[in-house]
């Protein structure tokens, strides 16, 4: 055999090194300073990169999703608008807090600060990871543990962040857990990314009730760190038998699809002074009404009823 | 000198195309590894320091590549490994296409086992039997498929740069 003992030299080194590596990332816990490095010194070239092939990269995700591709450029139109419509209501709980916060004269007062991003590199790692990049970063405002969403709800969070580009882990990666509750009966409980199996929902309290078609929104973290609430997630699209557990599981079909994000918002967290402040997207126009009224011409409007109206599927094709 | 250089390149260019477009096709399973071909490639052609070496280069380069979110340093043993051993059957001097694409799919193999290997050491929530045997699948098929385009290129493209063939 050629050059065995040399050979194996080498290879016992590089292991060494590699094996010396994993052990100093392991104890950083993640975002340690040599994947900081990373992002600033390939997140440039990615980003150079992507401006010329995400034209390509999309004609080829677009065979798969020939459906979203029409409805994305639809979508990235409205994004705006909608972004605001989703922050400021999603339940008529919600529609109450920003009564109660009129009255404290609190409303705009500070709210979502959202930086806009587009995905410029999909992360696979052997097919075990399902991360992005996108490109803001700390230079924009980004931190860790921040919620990212677009229009049509949770995407994710954010992890590594570089000077101009940063990691996000996405909604259907394995170690994606974001605590949820039901938007009906206001349940708690914490969504499970599946990977490439569904997203999984489990509810805390067994014997409480969950229904096929059951709206998930996002329940604030800590702080608000890394989610923001009321973020819509998913719905319920099956309720897994639990005899015997302490739980309740739930199957998610996720407003978004992971697939074909492509502009998304990372909700940059804002100083305040009251915890629930920031559940109100600051309004152009100040209104003296609270919004809980229902519009007469609302077709769109998610006012009105106890009940959230369904929201509509984030994209026509089907998932993936 | 210029093998190195040319080792950079390949490389990069296969990462950033890897992140950029290729992990944006939906496919089912999975989707092939553009810098697992490269580094088989440079085993196969350039023996099995070279093969090591230039693994241990790429999996550290795709480590820290910013979409991926791992514990840093487990790509570069796998690949490092795959390398050595890609670069141990360098020796057997007509290579059919058959065989390359065998050591391919063995090398895939590897490649898959020993990252999940370690991320199981580490306790990686990723690492799941379904997860691990779909990954096995997902690479064994595409980087099978993608083996005859990328190695003879990048392999051609080595044994350009080394005048002594």
């Amino acid at each position: 055999m050629r050059g065995s003992g040399r050979a194996r030299l080498i290879l016992a080194l590089l292991l060494l090194t590699a094996f010396t590596l994993i052990t100093l990332d392991y104890r950083s816990g993640g975002g340690g300073p040599l994947r900081r490095a990373g992002n600033a010194i390939f997140g440039p070239i990615e980003r150079a990169v992507a401006d010329v092939t995400r034209p390509i990269g999309s004609f080829f995700a677009s065979l798969g999703h020939l459906n979203s591709y029409k409805a994305q450029n639809r979508r990235l139109a409205q994004e705006n608008a909608q972004l605001r419509q989703r922050l400021r209501l999603t339940d008529p709980q919600r529609a109450q807090l920003a009564a109660a916060q009129k009255l404290l004269h609190l409303d705009g007062q500070a709210g979502f600060r959202i930086v806009a991003a587009q995905v410029i590199s999909f992360g696979s790692s052997l097919n075990f990871e399902s991360t992005a990049t996108i490109d803001v970063g700390s230079r924009d405002g980004v931190k860790r543990n921040e919620t990212v969403i677009d229009g049509d709800g949770l995407v994710g969070k954010t992890e590594t962040v570089g000077p101009t580009t940063t990691t996000i882990l996405l909604g259907n990666d394995p170690e994606f857990i974001a605590g949820a509750r039901l938007a009906r009966t206001q349940e708690i409980g914490a969504v499970y990314g599946g990977g490439r199996s569904p997203m999984t929902f489990r509810l805390l309290d067994s014997q409480a009730p969950m229904h096929v078609g059951d709206e998930l929104v996002t329940f604030a973290s800590l702080n608000d760190r890394p989610f923001v609430p009321e973020v819509p997630i998913g719905r319920i699209t099956k309720v897994v038998p639990s005899a015997g557990q302490l739980y309740s599981t739930g199957r998610v079909k996720p407003f978004v699809n992971y697939d074909a994000i492509d502009v998304v918002g990372v909700v940059v967290a804002v100083p305040r002074t009251l915890p629930r402040d920031a559940l109100v997207a600051p309004s152009p126009t100040p209104s003296p009404t609270p919004s809980p009224q229902p519009s007469p011409a609302g077709n769109a409007s998610p006012t009105g009823s106890p009940v959230p109206p369904a929201r509509r599927t984030p994209s026509p094709s089907g998932s993936p | 000198m210029r093998r190195a250089a040319l080792a950079a390149a390949v490389v990069l260019t296969a990462l950033v195309l890897q992140a950029d477009v290729i992990n944006r096709i939906a496919l089912p399973l999975g989707r092939p590894d553009l810098s697992l071909l490269c580094v088989i490639a440079f085993g196969l052609t350039s023996g099995p320091v070279y093969g090591a070496v230039v693994g241990f280069c790429v999996g550290l380069a795709a480590d820290v590549l910013p979409p991926a979110d791992h514990t840093l340093g487990r790509l570069a043993l796998a690949f490092a490994a795959v390398g050595y051993l890609a670069g141990l059957v360098e020796d057997v001097e007509e290579r059919s296409v058959l065989s390359t694409v065998a050591v391919v799919a063995g090398a895939s193999l590897v490649a898959v086992i020993v990252f999940a290997g370690l991320g199981a050491l580490l306790g990686d929530g990723r690492i799941t039997g379904a997860a691990v045997a779909r990954s096995l699948a997902a690479a064994v098929l595409y980087d099978v498929v993608l083996a005859p385009f990328v190695v003879p290129v990048v392999s051609g493209a080595i044994r350009r740069t080394e005048p002594a063939g």
